[in-house]
């Protein structure tokens, strides 16, 4: 296979963060609905009908790609989304889309 | 004048609903903490939205929408109704809806931390917190006033407008009683939203029970909720007992209707 021939690219880590778990595309799908949540992981898991440790896992690997940032109240590690960097991962994803149809077509 | 409180001068916060900005004398007082109780179906979130909506768009003021239980997305859909777009307001940093757990404000949370970042992003003046009865209940029983006083106290320190919004279990009826929720020494203002039942059919009635230095409208108006928003009406002029959620029609009222009866039935 040519060079040329290669399928469109996302960031991997973008990639496997985002669309390698349902979890975790619920995850998403709740914050891009509620940009405004602030919580803890209970609070969230609350949110979804789900137990924090159901999620906990989850909320970190989107922690780890800064997709979601953390922060102390209280004594609470609160979780929230972080609008540029989604903003970004959202404009990535768009590019990959766009690019994986002009591929098909030629 | 007696019992009238001078007010000229001072500033106030409008709720762009003209008609209660009228009763209450022009507005809400700056910085004033106002409780808003009614129960389900009166329209406390519309009110409180266009509150919001007319900070932002009269005098430039940032809004804060805290809500603990109703979903943001739910509270996009129903103000579209109205034809108010939050989402857009939120792309151009004119407004903030904040959704969180009660237990993040109260005990060992910190609205400080907790609100730093949307109240900043926004310039917030004006928040509504969406409920003071949500917010209460994480408090322990014996904290509930001093837990419930230092959140208030944190939005008066911002310098903030606070409406927080109270809900009343009880449909129909003595909806609200100020000395069962034990929390109105805290606030400055507390307005009561009331569903009435008048010739069996179902209206609703706003009423300004209190207002901390400053004089506003005694009477029980009636409202509805229409495509753009709460509209305030006359008061409720030939009925007694309103608050009691059954009103009867007063005797002037009696004697002029049977009077025109009388009349009809001799015209005919």
């Amino acid at each position: 296979m040519s060079e040329g021939d290669k399928a469109p690219q996302l960031p991997e880590n973008l990639f496997n963060s985002l669309l390698s778990s349902s979890g975790r595309a619920d995850l998403l799908l709740l914050f891009h609905r509620n940009p405004g949540l602030i919580d803890t992981v209970e609070g969230i898991a609350r949110r979804m009908g789900k137990k924090g440790k159901a999620i906990e896992s989850d909320v970190s690997e989107l922690a780890k790609n800064s997709i979601l940032q953390k922060k102390k109240v209280g004594n609470s590690d609160v979780y929230f989304l972080n609008r540029e960097k989604d903003a970004e991962a959202q404009r990535d994803i768009a590019n990959y889309i766009t690019n994986l149809g002009g591929k098909k077509k030629s | 004048m007696m019992n009238t409180v001078s007010t000229a001068g001072a500033p106030r916060v409008k709720t762009g609903i003209a008609e209660f900005d009228a009763m209450l004398r022009g507005g809400f007082m700056k910085g004033d903490a106002v409780m808003l109780a009614g129960s389900a179906g009166t329209g406390k979130t519309t009110i409180a939205l266009q509150y919001l909506i007319n900070g932002i768009k009269t005098t430039g003021e940032g809004g804060l929408y805290l809500t603990f239980e109703q979903h943001p997305d739910q509270i996009y859909r129903d103000a579209k109704n109205f034809g108010w777009d939050l989402q857009k307001l939120e792309a151009e940093d004119k407004l903030r809806i904040v959704f969180t757990s009660p237990d993040l404000l109260m005990g060992e949370g910190d609205p400080e931390s907790l609100l730093e970042g949307p109240i900043k992003a926004v310039n917030a003046r004006r928040i509504v917190v969406d409920s003071l009865s949500h917010l209460s209940m994480f408090a322990k029983n014996d904290d509930i006033r001093q837990e419930t006083y230092r959140v208030v106290n944190f939005f008066k320190r911002k310098e903030m407008s606070t409406l927080l919004i109270w809900e009343s279990p009880q449909v129909l009826g003595q909806s609200f009683s100020i000395s069962d929720v034990g929390l109105s020494f805290l606030v400055d203002a507390i307005v009561s939203l009331k569903f009435v039942e008048i010739d069996s059919s179902i209206r609703r009635a706003i009423v300004v029970l209190k207002m901390r230095g400053s004089d506003h409208d005694k009477s029980l108006r009636e409202y509805e909720i229409t495509k753009d928003g709460v509209k305030v009406h006359a008061s409720f002029k030939d009925y007694q007992g309103i608050m009691s959620g059954s009103p009867t029609k007063v005797a002037a009222e009696r004697f002029a209707e049977a009077f025109r009866e009388a009349a009809g039935k001799k015209g005919k």
